[in-house]
């Protein structure tokens, strides 16, 4: 691959996710790069990935995942589900050029997490960015991802109805440029905290910590769910402003 | 799993002349907790926790609008079937009842009230046991899909509902309870443990918008909405249309319903 192809595939492709994939080659993404590196700090800074075998769903054109790998995960498999598969979709494609350009060895498939069963193996950690957001059905999305974690789920989220205190999620539809070349409309959901905890423990997950979106605030959230196999120690890293917000129930 | 079904009510389906006596029938009907009150012989009306006049506006409301003869339906939830035996005798040429939580149940014991109902009925209805997320294109496509009192009992509703799309061919009539019902943003309310009426067995309480963005989502093009007829909005009903829905069945919505996919159609509903 000579510099005028990378560049010209990169023109050529519409981008999720700005990638730096050269010194002065930043992929013109819908989420910016400052932002996406501060999510990586946020959700990553807190573990030791030497080793670890990484899923990501919904990767997008694979930020989180190509970071994983720089972190030292030893395997790492970036699935995403609409914008792998949709008709007119680009973005698979967008990816593969992103891997080979910064020659980052992680496996791609486009994948439902609905899907997921244990039949499909298990990871050490398993994440998902702009999770809800762009999930028709989160419920059984969660429940796939858990079926598949071996110690810990990571997750980025749009949030909502955050001024009542009931477990509750609001519906949200954006256009997003994946598919046919008008971009698609696609339904997802702002759960709120209550609701994000009250799910995870009934799936199983014995603790979560919480914190704010390290540069949007409230209106996004991270959650780490801990299953009761994970060792303590994974959770050393967890600092302010992460939260511990384990239900009463799960203890 | 179904239970056997019991060997008097054999007998009484393959010999139609050995009708029990009044006594006999109060005895057996006395041996079952009902959710619905049906009229099983004149005098002999199961004590259930739906009145009848309560039932009698429901299916008014819920069955009235549309001419159900010879339409295949299936009743998602039927509990004791009254709203099957309705749908029989306004003229369905096919109706099957499915239920699995409350007919395999220890105290409410659903199947055989409802199997002592039919019998005594006399109504040529089909039974079968399937909990509702295991429903599948298998069960067939149905003119008229009954989903009533069902969606907020489910801890995934989005996929029941995605579920009871690929079986409707025509309407798709759903009931439920329903929460945020002031608020025009779509959203639903998850209800831990037993929190909403001391029920461990209610989950989710969806508003308007979003049972009218979740039916347009799964592929339905028309959307009709009134509120319940004796407990007004805190209960909703929808009348969701295929693209190839008869026009028979759309026109007999009378102004009670309100068409939700227009615009200004639930900022409508809001109340200042
Ligand atoms: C409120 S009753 C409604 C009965 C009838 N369709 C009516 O409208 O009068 C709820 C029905 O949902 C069924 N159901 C299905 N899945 C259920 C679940 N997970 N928990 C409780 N009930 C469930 C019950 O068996 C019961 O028949």
């Amino acid at each position: 691959m000579s510099e005028a192809e990378l560049r010209t595939a990169v023109a050529g492709h519409r981008w999720l996710q700005s990638l730096r994939l050269r010194p002065d080659l930043v992929t013109p993404g819908l989420k910016p790069e400052a932002q996406l590196k501060a999510e990586e700090a946020a959700l990553f800074d807190t573990l030791n990935l030497k080793g670890a075998h990484l899923l990501e769903i919904g990767a997008g054109n694979g930020a989180f995942s190509f970071a994983a790998l720089r972190r030292g995960a030893a395997r790492v498999l970036a699935t995403d589900h609409l914008a792998w598969t949709l008709p007119g979709s680009d973005a698979l494609s967008a990816t593969q050029w992103a891997a080979h350009a910064l020659g980052a060895g992680i496996e791609m498939s486009p994948l439902d997490p609905r899907e997921l069963t244990p039949r499909f193996g298990s990871f050490h950690v398993v994440m998902a960015t702009a999770c809800f957001d762009q999930l028709f059905n989160p419920i059984q999305a969660l429940r796939g991802m858990r079926s598949v974690t071996e110690r810990v789920l990571l997750i980025e989220t749009l949030q909502d109805g955050l001024a009542d205190a009931r477990p509750l999620m609001m519906g949200h539809g954006q256009v997003l440029p994946i598919g046919g070349p008008e971009g698609s409309w696609v339904f997802g959901w702002g759960p709120n905290l209550p609701l994000m905890t009250q799910l995870l423990t009934d799936l199983g997950f014995s603790r979560v910590l919480y914190r704010h979106h390290p540069t949007l605030g409230a209106a996004r959230g991270l959650y780490a769910a801990f299953l009761p196999e994970a060792p303590d120690g994974l959770l050393e890293g967890f600092h302010t402003p992460w939260i511990n917000v384990t239900s009463p129930q799960a203890a | 799993m179904a239970k056997p079904a019991a060997l008097w009510y054999l007998r009484a389906m393959t010999l139609p002349d050995a009708r029990i006596s009044d006594a006999e029938l109060l005895t057996r009907m006395q041996s079952f907790h009902w959710w619905h009150s049906i009229a099983l012989r004149p005098g002999l009306t199961t004590l259930g926790g739906k009145s009848m006049e309560i039932l009698a506006q429901e299916e008014d409301a819920f069955l009235a609008p549309f001419d159900l003869t010879g339409r295949s339906v299936v009743d998602v939830g039927a509990w004791n079937g009254a709203f099957s035996f309705a749908a029989k005798r306004r003229g369905a040429a096919r109706v099957l009842a499915t239920d699995s939580y409350t007919w395999n149940h220890p105290v409410w014991r659903g199947r055989e009230a409802f199997e002592l109902a039919r019998a005594e009925l006399g109504l040529d209805i089909e039974a079968k046991m399937i909990d509702p997320p295991d429903i599948t294109e298998k069960l067939g496509l149905f003119d008229v899909v009954l989903f009533l009192g069902v969606f907020y009992h489910l801890y995934d509703p989005l996929d029941v509902l995605a579920r009871m799309r690929r079986i409707t061919r025509q309407l798709l009539l759903v009931e439920t309870h329903q929460d945020l019902t002031n608020d025009a943003r779509p959203g639903m309310v998850f209800y831990p443990s037993d929190i909403l009426n001391q029920d461990a067995t209610n989950w989710w309480g969806p508003n308007p918008a979003l049972m009218l963005s979740l039916l347009l989502q799964l592929g339905f093009t028309r959307v009709f909405y009134r509120d319940h007829p004796t407990l007004g909005r805190a209960r909703g009903v929808y009348a969701a249309f295929t693209p190839e829905v008869e026009d028979s069945l759309v026109r007999g919505f009378d102004s009670n319903w309100l068409d939700l996919d227009v615009p200004g159609a639930i900022e409508g509903l809001l109340t200042p």
